[in-house]
């Protein structure tokens, strides 16, 4: 079979193996690209890590430490947030729905308010309460929600990505046709 | 929605691949397509041009400052053309597990007519 040739209906010696195996690559193709865009789990750890110092550096109350310590770790995360996904993103974007979007964006939204409240709440608890380093344990409990959630909202997203992704399968045979 | 009709072009194992990786993508990177499937540049580039004079695919070339990135993307047609082929393998299979799901029916009859 020329390479070059040009698309006809036949299929006829197609077997039900064969095209088992030819359904079987297409999913598979599908997931490598869903996998490309999701970020990896040492992503919430090195996020995380700047915001546990940051942290740390306000509890030290020494200027010196806070300005050093806190625009490097400001820009660590800026780093991270503002190159890293748009690195992925520039090699392939996954074809998504608007809906999956904007399932995405309230699940992401949804993390970093949570991450906020936990640190800004137990702070400024803790502070009230004179307990020492308050600063520090709660930007160390807002990185830990960070470092679970993180995942869990890469896991949410392969899900939503995947489910999409088998459905426009799934959708593909319903008109009937011409198959031979 | 789109009818059954298996396509020879996207059949070729090659470009099976290709296609089924554009199909989960709105554009991927050249470099991205070649690396994730394992091919030579020239035979990305060979793969893609049957593709893209298919209608297929479509080729965009832009630059990042001063380097040069090939993007490609399934044109419109080419994705009906994937979910029709798609059908088309479902069609296959559904109608072979029919097939063997209504050999044994058809012999257990023959058995009781024959007695």
């Amino acid at each position: 079979m020329s390479d070059a040739q040009q698309p006809q209906p036949a299929g006829t010696e197609t077997t039900a193996t064969e095209a088992a195996a030819e359904l079987a690559e297409i999913q598979r193709r599908q997931e490598q690209v869903i996998k490309a865009v999701l970020v990896p789990v040492w992503y919430w750890w090195a996020l995380a890590a700047p915001i546990v110092a940051i942290g740390a550096a306000r509890d030290s109350r020494n200027l010196v430490v806070q300005a050093i310590v806190i625009p490097l770790a400001v820009l660590v995360m800026a780093v991270l947030i503002g190159a890293a996904i748009p690195e992925v993103r520039r090699r392939v974007k996954v074809h998504s729905t608007p809906q999956t979007d904007g399932r995405l964006v309230v699940a992401i939204f949804g993390m970093i308010v949570l991450v906020d409240v936990v640190i800004i709440s137990l702070a400024a608890s803790l502070s009230a309460a004179h307990v020492p380093y308050p600063v520090t344990i709660g930007c160390a409990a807002g990185a830990a929600v960070l470092v679970i959630t993180g995942p869990l909202v890469v896991w949410y997203a392969h899900k939503l990505m995947l489910s999409q992704a088998r459905q426009q399968l799934n959708d593909a045979p319903q008109a009937g046709g011409s198959t031979p | 929605m789109s009818t059954a009709r298996f396509d020879e072009l996207i059949h070729a194992p090659k470009r099976l691949e290709i296609v089924s990786l554009l199909a989960a993508a709105q554009w991927a990177d050249f470099k991205y397509i070649r690396d994730e499937l394992g091919l030579s540049d020239s035979v990305l580039s060979k793969q893609l041009s049957i593709l893209e004079s298919a209608g297929y695919v479509q080729i965009r070339k832009r630059f990042v400052g001063k380097r040069p990135r090939t993007s490609a993307s399934l044109s419109p047609a080419g994705r009906q053309a994937f979910d029709q082929h798609v059908a088309a393998l479902q069609r296959i299979l559904a109608r072979s597990q029919h097939d063997a799901h209504a050999q044994p029916v058809a012999e257990a009859d023959r058995g009781i007519s024959g007695r």
